[in-house]
């Protein structure tokens, strides 16, 4: 950064020139929106994918896991720049609203018009209790290590929570097939998905399931701990891709 | 400056439609591009038929037929341990209401066993009116798509006539297209207001440049003010608590709620069908002639049924090779690729009880090229697989057997 300008000689920008700075603003966050919306909705779709498309992938121990990790991607990397240069304590939530916009789009015209999929069947789940939480921990605290470790964690731990609310109701049992099932399988078995046989699912496998009843709190806690440190990870990625070099030359 | 945004939002407008496109859509039909040793000696069908090939929304359709597991396995392609009975459609235009293997319901995935014999019966419901090219086909896990034989479907009729419902445990009636997505609408609207809410309030005031200049300038506090600061606490503190108590209240609603169930099925396979030892057959030998299109197979055939038998069909990946002189079994209704004397023995005289002879069975058609069975000769396992029909003209029966050897090329 530049050597400081003594407070007595900065002056605001009046008239012409703040109407310019304020289309500047409008042009940026349009663009930021879009760049978001693209970037990390493809992001999380070639990562997280299938936990968040399918209401029969969104199990207790995988889906809670993965999605906060990549979630906190964008989030991280965006709040750096925003507010490490301009003080606005918005990134997560900018990002996560993104995300879900293009989520939105995509579920509606990709899976529910060009596949006939009900909606239903792939209502995303939503991070933005936990991105206001990054947001508001940030500003409060301006620390990088602060919001990491508690920023982090809550951002994991609050997802499953979060999305309870919606996804609940899908795991009343049913009885099918002389067997139980739930809601959200039932889906899976009657909606035919040709490249998406059962088996694919990625439900409760691994060695985190030997703690029996417990899979969620637990797998929430490990997301926690990897969060924590995707978080800062991710803050120096988003460190080394900004550049104010344009805004110091105005 | 505008000018060096340009090409910006062309990237962007590309990496927009990008995202919406990374959709798993309906697979292109991939029955040909599976190796042929794939297709010819895992799931080897027959049978298959459909209830009906025209019919209306809400209707019920099913399609039943049986399937051999090759004994012939290929050592390249993992064991049947997970596999799934699909039906390959673009996107659910069905629904599929039941299923039965062995007449057992099933809803996860089933371990095969080779060498088992096995019946199937699907049970859909048409959804979307249109004309469909459907198969029933295994995806195997770690191993692909083995398809069965496909036909056309006709669904007429309204697409909004079409109904779910479904009861659960608890007795409630749900209807499926629509359970849940008003709710979910309801959740995503109550945080995307929250989130609004913070955003607006931040963009309100000028933003980026003037922001820059006050902070490169030393004025961090006034960039933040008492009341910004109330507010974050204000979320801080409420968001979580609203969660967990959101959270509470939905937990209390369902407490029956059970985890997502992913078992696998175990269903036994049938008592032998096919290899069942009346009649053994054996592959000897088997040899390509590629400018003829040409598979010649030496068989021994070692009847030990009541009755004399004849040779009456091969069939492998779906592709029936009939022996004209069977007039009987000349016709096969439903069948994804006939080839109607497509099969010639050096010897037609049945094969007495008791009897065991060598056959040399011509299987000659150009299916072998259409079908891109020929690719054998090329392949690392260039064994040949398929079901060899012969029947008992008088006793009215058919005795089935899976037989594989080893090809070798001629080619002239
Ligand atoms: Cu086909």
């Amino acid at each position: 950064m530049s050597a400081q300008i003594p407070i007595s000689t900065f002056k605001p920008y009046r008239g012409e020139k703040a109407r310019l700075a304020r289309a500047y603003d409008y042009l940026i966050l349009v663009l930021a929106l879009f760049l978001f919306i693209g970037s990390f909705h493809l992001h999380f779709a070639l990562t997280v994918g299938d936990w968040d498309f399918w209401v029969d992938w969104k199990d207790r121990q995988w889906w809670p896991l993965v999605t906060p990790l990549i979630g906190i991607t964008f989030p991280a990397a965006v709040q750096s720049v925003l507010w490490d240069k301009f003080r606005l304590p918005l990134g997560a939530t900018l990002c996560v609203a993104a995300l879900l916009i293009g989520t939105w789009v995509t579920r509606v015209f990709a899976y529910h018009y060009w596949n006939y999929f009900p909606i239903n069947m792939v209502l995303p789940a939503t991070m933005i209790p936990g991105a206001l939480v990054l947001d508001t921990l940030l500003m409060l605290t301006n620390s990088l290590t602060i919001t990491s470790i508690f920023g982090g964690a809550a951002f994991a731990l609050l997802f499953y929570p979060t999305n309870w609310p919606i996804f609940g109701m899908f795991h009343q049992p049913v009885e099918v097939a002389n067997s139980q099932l739930t809601i959200a399988d039932l889906f899976g078995f009657q909606y035919i998905r040709t490249g998406m046989p059962e088996y694919l699912r990625i439900i409760e496998r691994g060695t985190l399931r030997t703690y029996g009843q417990y899979a969620t709190p637990l797998a929430a806690f490990c997301s926690a701990l990897l969060c924590s440190l995707m978080y800062p990870l991710w803050w120096y990625i988003g460190k080394w891709f900004a550049d104010t070099r344009y805004l110091k030359s105005i | 400056m505008k000018v060096l945004f340009k090409p910006w939002l062309l990237a962007l407008l590309c990496l927009n439609v990008l995202s919406v496109l990374t959709v798993p859509t309906a697979q292109a039909h991939g029955e040909k591009a599976l190796e042929p040793f794939i297709r010819m000696r895992t799931i080897q069908w027959y049978d298959v038929q459909w209830s009906t090939q025209k019919f209306n929304v809400n209707d019920e359709v099913s399609v039943s037929g049986k399937f051999h597991v090759a004994e012939d396995w290929p050592i390249s392609v993992p064991k049947p341990e997970a596999s799934f009975l699909n039906i390959s459609t673009p996107g659910p235009v069905l629904i599929r209401t039941e299923r039965y293997l062995n007449g057992k319901p099933w809803t996860n995935s089933v371990a095969l066993e080779p060498g088992g014999d096995y019946e199937f019966k699907v049970v859909m419901k048409g959804r979307l009116p249109g004309r469909y090219h459907i198969h029933p086909f295994f995806n195997l896990k770690d191993a692909g798509q083995v398809m069965g034989p496909g036909v056309w479907l006709d669904i007429g009729g309204d697409p909004s006539d079409f109904s779910n419902t479904i009861k659960t445990i608890n007795g409630e009636m749900i209807d499926m297209e629509r359970f849940g997505f008003a709710n979910g609408i309801f959740w995503h609207l109550f945080w995307g207001v929250l989130a609004a809410g913070w955003l607006l309030w931040w963009v309100r005031r000028p933003l980026f440049i003037s922001r820059y200049r006050m902070l490169d300038a030393g004025l961090e506090q006034e960039l933040i003010t008492d009341r910004d600061k109330f507010i974050a606490k204000a979320v801080l503190a409420g968001v979580p608590v609203l969660v967990l108590a959101l959270n509470a209240v939905t937990a209390n609603r369902y407490p029956d709620a059970i985890p997502l169930q992913a078992g696998l099925d175990r269903i036994l396979p049938l008592p032998a069908q096919v290899n069942a030892g009346t009649v053994n057959v054996d592959a000897i030998k088997a040899e390509y002639n590629v400018a003829q299109r040409a598979m010649l197979l030496q068989v021994s055939v070692d009847n030990r049924s009541q009755g004399a038998v004849r040779i009456g069909e091969f069939s492998s990946s779906n592709v029936h090779f009939m022996n004209a002189e069977l007039a009987d079994v000349g016709h096969m209704p439903g069948k994804d690729d006939v080839s109607n004397n497509g099969l010639s023995l050096d010897n037609n005289a049945p094969i007495a009880p008791g009897e065991q002879r060598t056959v040399t069975i011509e299987v000659r058609d150009a299916a072998w090229e259409s079908e891109k069975l020929d690719g054998l000769i090329k392949d690392a396992d260039s064994r040949v697989g398929g079901l060899l029909f012969l029947y008992d003209d008088v006793m009215g029966k058919r005795y089935i057997s899976s037989i594989s050897a080893a090809v070798i090329p001629k080619f002239n």
